[in-house]
């Protein structure tokens, strides 16, 4: 089984960039490592896990999604959600915006399945930010739900 | 009817946010629509001491769109203030990266911003007018048009280490020689692309064909033209000299950019945080023109690359060799300069000195004054700097593509409005058609909107009820 796990969010806005620290933290707990901050795009490979980190979903990233058989979005909300760590199965449903930079990630697969006919099983893992500061250091509280984040998508992988 | 005001905010599918208002007046038609630029930056502003090195790695940072034009016209005005002209080599591989980038952005902008509305109809429901919408009514060219704008974006990641921010050019040269594996792979990509580009060619030609009553009154009104040229007329987009045509297509001025400001000034309006740039000598509003793809291809008299060149002379006799006043061939021009990018690369790859290591001057004279020119997909965009004697920036003035077409902007959605919407019922279609006459050019409006100061200003404030009840002025 073949596993795609995408971060996305900007690092430099403080909690907004929290999907990168669980994606760091899911490299450490697999036996890898990632460096402290993340270039603009960041990939690695291990064994049939490939974790990926951007700034913000693009509608490109659709035509990759056929050659995996799960796929885990992580990104962080303000609270419009009850649970501060907050997992949610995904379907493939387009939901348009009028900001050409706002894409979802049922967006993403509803994209992928009209190109390909096929979607892979779907996860959000979505974790509270409580701060968005200029800055590339997380807040303590939402640097709290890090490590049970990271721990949810290794469950869920399997 | 009452007169009222239709809002489109924000419009859809362009760069940056905006506003349209549309005046309706008591018998149901138009009476007069606004395009707002609501966007504010203050680049020019915050920029004021820092050092001019640095510039090619700040103002990318303007826009996550067409960064690499900013970095690389900075790099060309430090070239400038430092009196370091770059070796040839490095004059090939900027202009190499700034391919790529007019592959990607056109190719984007015409598949997945303007696609919609050209394969789905400006009328469809905009539930479907959207990327997935194109996913599905055509998923193999959405394929293909993924690939181009992946094969454009390559050539800049290759060149510069990232897609989006690049870190390549500097003043003086680049930080990066081509290596003859990197060469190989951009060249893999090509065949294809330039298949893609050219079935949106087909695209675009044959919506032209089938809709020509739109395209011959949907914003179509005389302006001048300008950009960038070669020596022999040919289509530029990376360096020379400005030419500047009237809306008869005779000549007005060829001049060098470091003199642009005895040629162009900027004009403001209170609704808007967008500057209006004009030809000086014909005053304003006498003066507009307008740049980018339409004015590009206006101002050329030929196309030095093959595919390229052959599609230039079918666009030229749409109007029998005169400028081509038509908003929507905004879109035809614009495949056009992508499958000349396109062709170009091949051009510059097989240039002996592409592979070569000289690709930095070291010698430094610093002038204290410099201006970068290069053409932006959108059009031409110029950074100004003014230095002390040790190359710290003391003041700033950009003036960007989108900024040059602000006043047509701003007609064409006025043209486009009257001509289209129409009480008492007004249709989402009408609308889209609205927002559709500011996406024929493309704007980038977070470039545009740079600028900081005293910018003059009208705040109206109304009751519940909506009645007037102050107006504030500043700057007026």
């Amino acid at each position: 089984m073949r596993a795609l796990v995408i971060a996305y969010g900007n690092t430099d806005r403080q909690d907004d960039g929290v999907a990168w620290h669980i994606l760091r933290e899911l490299a450490q707990q697999l036996g890898a490592f990632l460096p402290l901050s993340p270039a603009e795009e960041c990939e690695k490979e291990i064994g049939n896990i490939h974790l990926r980190y951007m700034l913000q979903l693009i509608p490109e990233i659709a035509d990759d999604f056929q050659h995996y058989d799960r796929v885990v979005f992580i990104d962080a909300h303000t609270g419009n959600v009850k649970d501060d760590l907050h997992l949610e199965n995904l379907p493939a449903t387009y939901q348009p915006s009028p900001l050409t930079h706002h894409l979802t990630p049922s967006s993403c697969l509803a994209i992928a399945e009209a190109l390909h006919h096929t979607t892979p099983q779907a996860l959000l893992v979505s974790v509270r930010g409580f701060e968005f500061g200029i800055s590339s250091t997380l807040s303590e509280n939402c640097a709290r739900l890090v490590p049970p984040a990271a721990r949810a998508i290794l469950e869920w992988l399997g | 009817m009452v007169a009222e005001k239709i809002t489109i905010e924000p419009v859809t599918r362009i760069e940056g946010h905006a506003k349209v208002t549309i005046h309706m007046g008591d018998d149901g038609r138009v009476s007069r629509a606004f395009f707002h630029v609501n966007e504010f930056r203050g680049f020019e502003k915050f920029c004021e001491g820092r050092m001019v090195f640095e510039m090619p790695y700040i103002t990318p940072r303007i826009c996550g769109i067409c960064p690499v034009s900013h970095h690389l016209a900075a790099a060309k005005a430090g070239d400038v203030v430092l009196g370091t002209p770059p070796p040839r080599p490095a004059s090939l591989l900027r202009e190499l990266m700034h391919m790529g980038q007019i592959v990607q952005s056109h190719g984007m902008h015409f598949f997945e911003l303007a696609g919609p509305d050209l394969l789905l109809g400006f009328d469809a429901d905009p539930a479907i007018r959207n990327v997935l919408g194109i996913v599905q009514a055509n998923p193999d060219l959405a394929v293909k048009a993924v690939g181009l704008r992946k094969w454009g974006q390559t050539i800049i990641a290759t060149l510069g280490g990232k897609r989006v921010h690049p870190n390549f050019a500097v003043p003086g040269g680049v930080n990066k020689a081509l290596h003859p594996s990197e060469r190989d792979l951009i060249l893999q990509g090509l065949a294809s692309s330039i298949e893609t580009i050219q079935a949106g060619i087909a695209i675009i030609r044959g919506w032209a064909e089938r809709n020509m009553e739109d395209i011959q009154k949907f914003a179509v009104f005389p302006t001048g033209y300008m950009g960038l040229i070669t020596p022999e007329n040919g289509l530029e987009l990376y360096d020379g000299q400005i030419r500047l045509i009237d809306r008869n297509g005779d000549q007005l001025e060829r001049f060098s950019a470091q003199n642009y400001l005895d040629v162009i000034s900027e004009h403001v309006e209170d609704w808007s945080y967008l500057k209006f740039p004009y030809y000086k000598k014909m005053g304003w509003p006498q003066g507009v023109y307008r740049v980018g793809p339409l004015g590009r291809l206006n101002i050329s008299d030929k196309v030095d690359t093959p595919l390229a060149n052959e599609e230039f002379q079918r666009f030229k006799a749409l109007n029998n060799g005169k400028p081509v006043e038509n908003t929507l061939y905004y879109h035809y021009a614009r495949m056009i300069e992508c499958l000349f990018a396109a062709e170009r690369v091949q051009v510059l790859l097989d240039d002996p000195d592409i592979l070569s290591t000289d690709i930095l001057n070291t010698r430094t004279e610093i002038k204290g004054e410099g201006v970068g020119v290069i053409e932006a997909p959108r059009g031409t965009l110029l950074h100004h700097y003014w230095t002390d004697e040790h190359g710290q920036i003391k003041k700033v003035n950009l003036i960007v593509s989108t900024g040059h077409n602000n006043w047509a902007m701003s007609q064409a959605v006025d043209s486009v409005a009257k001509t289209y919407v129409q009480g008492p019922k007004v249709t989402e279609g009408m609308l889209n058609r609205v927002e559709a006459a500011i996406r024929a050019y493309d704007p980038c409006l977070s470039c545009s909107t740079h600028a900081v100061g005293q910018m003059p200003m009208v705040v109206d404030v109304f009751d519940p009820q909506g009645n007037l009840v102050q107006t504030i002025h500043r700057g007026l």
